[in-house]
């Protein structure tokens, strides 16, 4: 699938975004990550992600939420189209066909 | 509770990185970061990881930022479509802004390459920076201070010999026009040098044949040119070929040079060794100057120290007193010829300049590029003017206010490039006739050194940057709903505008002043009455063989119809008369001292027409005429020597160091047989039996062409193996002032460049002032304006204009021109009138630039010039 690509941080992102469900703005999913994956990720990478990760589709956006710990600054909530839960299927899916055919190494050990 | 915020300076940071759309989103994010780490990690490190953050945020910076189907190369293309449509749509306008550019590029270019050209002199020579030319200053009790070229025979070996910073020396002293023959047949050196055996060592000429260290291995070898060779020799293998000097010496070739360079002030075409003249009485002959010296020095020698130890040097072999007489001073190889103009006595510095003008020069080529470059811009910003719906619709549908700067930033340099273009083919069609004018060989490859050509590339670049960055900046400022209505056509820029066209016609008025008085003063001097008569005298170089031949000579060249006089000298009129010692004997002690001397035959008085004021003349009928005892001095020295309180008529006198005393018979009234821009200085003469260095013949006026070849007859009957030779003196005369004659035909040109430029770029300034106007010029017609009355309205402010600018540059000018001929010993003075005419001129030609346009308008139909919307 040319052009559509996820790259591996992207789809972490983006599997952040989904499971953060309608609470998804880069702070939150910055902490979820962090969380999930134990590995220290700078907001900035996060902005990035996201926002480019808009502009190809995979996710849409709206604005609100703002509070006075960010000087009144309104978050931009994220949420994962259509498009975007069809691409992290299919990465999910691409990924168990190849487990589906790895001998079981650790079995026969 | 008050809240600690995030750094300020973080977040203007941030600002600038992060696009407006995303900045308050990211900024709160950041915050929201900062209050969580404020908890845990303190105020400190909050700060710091905020920090970081923002800095981070780099890698957002483009993020958003550009429009989404933003490409820019479309664009470019639009840009450059745009702007050839437009030139093409005003093409006069664009002739004219191209043109006037190009025309200053070019001569901005091949003054630089002139200019170059001088700078390299000697530059070929790889030990140039060691090599020094020895000068002297010499002070002879009548004659003023003086520098001259010259330095004495024995200076040389004995320099060498006493001061171990000087490595090497060689002296360089011509023979001048030499006769020779090969297999009978008679060719002319024109300059045959004598030298020491070091000079291929010391200076890098390019030998063909022969070797460099081993030059000069016998006393009788010789050194010629190709040319030379080719000459004498034809085809013929000219090595160990041996050929016989006019006075019957042998001289056999040993080495063949590539001919002198055009870029070198020495200028020979035979080189022989001083060995042969290098005898006792020569070795020791201090005192007479008829050399040029070259010194080598250690590299990183200290000259003003070795030049002080140089009165001890004098001190030893002159004299106690030869200080107070000469000065020796080292003069840098690469500055003989630019930095020579105050020493006389140099006779061997092919094509000197003055430093002064080539300074002179730089200053007018940045001035007529500036010039054009403000007409370039003028221009721009006028015509930008009438695209301003162009900028309303571009801003309309959402340009940026920095791509309508870059559009007309691109446009302008497209322009500049175009200029240079035509510039290059400028030069090219122009290089060949400006070397005709200035005597030099410039060649347009040096523009194509890539060090060169960047450096040309950079300018130009620079030039179209900063003349189109005015109106770049003027139309992205445009707002568009006015440009779109046409409204800010009027206003915009106009002082400035203005202000330009008074500085550059202020430039091109005072330059134009300058060139005129320049040439006035240079046609004063040349038509100065010099205290000689110098029309329709022909002369004629003389030599030991024709001079046994002398009396039949003149008596034959008498006979001829068309002459009407024939007399000789020593020296040619219209040089720096050679200096020689004199004594006289005053009232009761004898008097020594030193001043300029010609020998001439006894009747140079009557033939030159020159006024003796006491005594007489020289003349045949007295004995002690034809025996070199009676003198004549000018007035000058007949005022010193009456200083001493005795009559100068019949004052004892002869030369330095004579064991008899001759008299003085008459004074001559002073005559100027030296440049004009030199005082004249004390002058005895008297008649010598030393042999003529060339006669002078005065012919008829009416055919002068058949004078010469009935003189040339004469000549070959006596002499048929010495071809025949002449120079006019006028012609002779007019050459001292080549140089100035040189400087003043390109500074003409280059002042006519100028009022010319100025003059497209009002001519283009006011096209368009006038189109603006066309309005209200019809409603002033309609009203019942006549064809004059608009003609004045619309020409009034470049009248005002070219006022202004006259005044700014007649004082600045009047200033500098005055101390200019301050310098001359002879000079005009400046009048009102040059001002007056120059400023008129100049009003007149901006009046007719302008009116071109203005009656145009004023003649048009209203009902056409109304009917614009």
């Amino acid at each position: 699938m040319k052009g559509t690509h996820l790259g591996e941080f992207e789809e972490l992102v983006l599997l952040a975004v989904a499971a953060l469900a309608g609470n998804a703005y880069a702070v939150a999913v910055k902490e979820e990550i962090e969380e999930k994956a134990e590995r220290k990720v700078n907001i900035s990478a996060i902005h990035s992600s996201l926002y480019r990760l808009e502009d190809k589709g995979f996710l849409e956006s709206e604005v609100g939420g703002a509070t006075s710990k960010r000087g009144g600054k309104s978050k931009r909530f994220f949420k994962v189209t259509a498009y975007g839960y069809k691409s992290l299927k299919e990465s999910q899916s691409l990924r168990q066909s190849f487990w589906n055919i790895i001998p079981q190494l650790s079995a026969q050990e | 509770m008050k809240q600690i915020q995030p750094p300020k300076l973080g977040r203007k940071l941030l600002s600038l990185l992060i696009t407006d759309k995303l900045y308050d989103e990211f900024e709160g994010d950041l915050a929201e970061l900062f209050q969580d780490r404020l908890e845990g990690l303190g105020k400190r490190r909050a700060r710091l990881h905020y920090y970081k953050d923002v800095l981070l945020s780099v890698r957002n910076a483009d993020l958003r930022r550009k429009l989404k189907l933003y490409n820019p190369l479309v664009m470019y293309k639009n840009y450059l479509k745009i702007a050839f449509r437009n030139l093409l749509k005003y093409k006069g306008y664009s002739f004219i802004n191209i043109t006037g550019l190009a025309l200053g590029m070019a001569a901005c270019l091949l003054i630089l390459l002139f200019v170059n050209n001088e700078l390299g002199f000697d530059g070929f020579h790889e030990k140039k920076a060691n090599i020094y030319r020895l000068d002297e200053v010499q002070r002879f009790g009548s004659v003023s201070e003086q520098k001259v070229a010259l330095s004495m025979y024995p200076m040389g070996p004995n320099l060498l010999a006493d001061y171990p910073e000087i490595v090497d020396f060689t002296r360089y002293w011509t023979a001048g026009r030499t006769l020779v023959e090969f297999n009978n047949k008679q060719v002319y050196m024109d300059n045959l040098v004598r030298v020491d055996t070091s000079f291929f060592n010391m200076f890098d000429f390019k030998l063909i044949e022969g070797s460099r260290e081993n030059a000069f291995l016998e006393q009788q070898d010789i050194l010629i040119s190709e040319t030379l060779s080719k000459r004498i020799f034809g085809s013929e293998d000219p090595m160990g070929q041996v050929v016989k000097s006019s006075t019957g010496s042998l001289m056999k070739v040993t080495g063949i040079f590539e001919d002198v360079p055009e870029g070198s002030h020495l200028q020979f075409d035979a080189l022989i060794s001083t060995a042969l003249w290098d005898d006792e009485r020569r070795q020791n002959a201090w005192g007479s100057n008829y050399l040029n010296t070259y010194l080598q020095l250690v590299p990183g020698a200290d000259i003003t120290a070795l030049e002080a130890k140089f009165d001890d040097f004098l001190l030893k072999y002159l004299g106690d007193d030869a200080t107070d007489y000469y000065t020796l001073f080292l003069q840098p190889l690469t500055d003989v010829h630019l930095g020579s103009m105050d020493i006389t006595h140099d006779y061997n510095n092919y094509n000197k300049f003055a430093r002064s003008s080539v300074d002179i020069f730089l200053i007018l080529a940045f001035f007529v590029l500036l010039i054009a470059s403000i007409n370039f811009m003028n221009l721009s910003t006028a015509r930008a003017a009438t695209r301003s719906r162009e900028v309303g619709v571009r801003k309309s549908i959402g340009a940026f206010k920095t791509q309508i700067t870059g559009q007309f930033m691109i446009e302008s340099l497209l322009l500049t490039f175009f200029a240079l273009i035509i510039a290059f083919g400028l030069c090219t069609l122009a290089v060949k006739p400006l070397n005709q004018i200035i005597e030099r060989e410039l060649s347009l490859n040096l523009f194509l050194e890539p060090v060169n050509l960047l450096l040309i590339v950079a300018t130009t670049v620079l030039i179209g940057f900063l003349s189109g960055i005015y109106p770049a900046l003027v139309m992205s400022g445009f707002n568009p709903v006015s440009a779109l209505k046409g409204t800010v056509l009027k206003s915009s820029g106009s002082v400035f505008r203005n202000a330009l066209v008074v500085f550059q016609y202020a430039i091109a008025i005072a330059i134009i002043i300058g060139t005129v008085i320049a040439t006035d003063q240079l046609n004063y001097m040349q038509s100065l009455d010099l205290g000689f008569d110098k029309e329709n005298v022909v002369t004629v170089g003389m030599y030991d063989d024709t001079n046994e031949k002398y009396e039949l000579l003149k008596t034959e060249l008498n006979n001829l119809s068309n002459v009407t006089g024939v007399t000789a000298t020593t020296q040619r009129l219209g040089n720096n008369l050679h200096q020689t010692s004199m004594q006289y004997r005053a009232d009761t002690a004898m008097i020594y001292g030193s001043s300029s001397f010609v020998a001439v035959e006894n009747n140079f008085f009557d033939f030159y027409k020159m006024e003796v004021l006491e005594g007489r003349g020289l003349s045949d009928e007295y004995a002690a005429d034809d025996a070199g005892l009676s003198f004549i001095v000018n007035e000058t020295l007949a005022k010193e020597l009456a200083a001493s309180g005795r009559d100068v008529l019949g004052m004892p006198f002869n030369f330095g160091g004579s064991d008899t005393l001759g008299t003085i018979v008459g004074v001559v009234k002073d005559f100027n047989y030296n440049k004009l821009s030199l005082k004249v200085e004390p002058l005895f003469m008297s008649k010598q039996p030393w042999g003529w260095s060339e006669i002078n013949v005065k012919v008829r006026g009416g055919n002068i062409q058949q004078s010469i070849a009935e003189i040339e007859g004469v000549w070959t009957e006596l002499f048929p193996s010495r071809p025949f030779e002449y120079q006019f003196l006028e012609e002779h005369m007019d050459q001292m002032y080549r140089s100035e004659q040189q400087l003043t035909k390109v500074i003409s040109i280059l002042s006519g460049l100028a009022i010319i430029i100025a003059s497209l770029g009002l001519f283009g300034l006011a096209s368009f002032t006038v189109r603006q106007r066309v309005k209200e010029m019809g409603i002033r017609k309609v009203l019942g304006a006549s064809l004059q009355q608009i003609v004045i309205i619309l020409s009034r402010r470049f009248t005002l204009l070219v006022g202004i600018a006259f005044t700014i540059a007649a004082p600045i000018t009047w200033y500098f021109m005055n101390d200019w001929l301050n310098g001359y010993a002879f000079s005009i003075s400046i009048g009102v009138g040059i001002f007056l005419i120059v400023g008129i001129g100049s009003w007149l030609i901006a009046l007719l630039t302008v009116s071109i346009q203005s009656i145009r308008v004023a003649k048009s139909n209203p009902v056409e010039t109304l009917r614009v919307e």
